[in-house]
């Protein structure tokens, strides 16, 4: 008895249709982690972009942020990860869709891509 | 020197504005502009995320982990983007590594306990498939898929999908050709025995 027959072939025809799965979004939650975890490592080893820089850059700030960048602090502080004390991170690592709207988040960008 | 068409200087135009907005994306992620790298994100976490799951599905626990840690190797290692090629295909490159990393990890523990005898009516053949409309066919083949011990399950999609050769697959996990033969064959007739049940 050939053991193997007809198996390679079953095989081979069946991954050639592809994988079975469709393509599908990425789930919100889930860019909301790793944008998190992106900015958290590249804080790690040199100051962010600060936000006077990113307005320069024509970047949209969210009001946090804006509010930072006119605040009579410094420079380091305006290059702080402030999403990281911010509500609108939690909800959006912790759920789908979650209810966030106001322009300039990330948060809100990586909810609707 | 052959001429190129109108088509085809578009399409050359095409890739290198899009390879050009990659470089520029790139540039502004390294300068740690967080709006730049929500942007990286949010254009490619898609694309990531559809090559693990369809390797690594069911298990979405894992698809997210990896997903994630595809990311954080991309930064690590994104001064060594060329822009060569499309930043797409340079993700998806690492997603590839960390998968095949994955399937090494599971392939060299211990392969579950389950009676596998070769010589069980599960040899029957799956020929009598062969009337199904393929559409069908593959619903069947995932479904029975999800159902396999995981080692099974990705030792098939590595030979079969990713089209590894066992040689290959023999090299980087640490086990012998005869091994990974061996390993194929009872995941082939444990598929074979779900396929008919």
């Amino acid at each position: 008895m050939n053991r193997d027959f007809p198996d390679e072939e079953f095989f081979r025809a069946v991954a050639e249709g592809g994988n079975g799965s469709e393509a599908v979004s990425a789930p919100s939650s889930l860019k909301a982690r790793i944008y998190s975890a992106l900015v958290s490592r590249q804080g790690e080893t040199a100051p962010l972009m600060s936000f006077t820089e990113l307005k320069a850059c024509g970047q949209e700030l969210c009001i946090f942020e804006e509010l930072v960048r006119i605040a009579p602090v410094g420079e380091t502080a305006k290059s702080l990860n402030i999403c990281r004390v911010c509500h609108a991170r939690i909800l959006a690592e912790r759920t789908e869709n979650p209810p966030i709207f106001w322009n300039g988040c990330p948060y809100v960008q990586l909810k609707n891509s | 020197m052959k001429d190129l068409g109108e088509p085809q200087i578009a399409e050359a135009k095409l890739k290198l504005s899009l390879n050009h907005e990659d470089a520029l994306l790139v540039s502004a992620v390294l300068r740690r502009d967080r709006k730049a790298t929500a942007e990286f994100v949010a254009r490619y976490a898609d694309d990531v995320y559809n090559y693990v799951r369809s390797r690594l599905w069911p298990r979405y626990d894992v698809v997210n982990d990896i997903v994630q840690e595809v990311f954080l190797a991309a930064w690590e290692n994104l001064s060594h983007y060329r822009g060569v090629g499309p930043l797409q295909a340079w993700l998806v490159g690492i997603a590839r590594h960390k998968v095949e990393a994955y399937y090494r990890a599971q392939l060299r523990a211990p392969e579950p306990l389950d009676d596998l005898s070769p010589d069980s009516a599960a040899l029957r053949s799956v020929r009598s498939s062969d009337h199904l409309e393929q559409e069908q066919m593959q619903t069947k083949t995932w479904r029975v898929m999800t159902s396999l011990p995981e080692q099974y399950r990705l030792v098939l999609i590595w030979r079969y999908w990713d089209k590894a050769s066992a040689r290959e697959m023999a090299a980087r996990t640490g086990k012998t050709v005869k091994a990974i033969e061996r390993l194929l064959a009872r995941a082939r007739a444990e598929f074979r025995e779900r396929w008919n049940s």
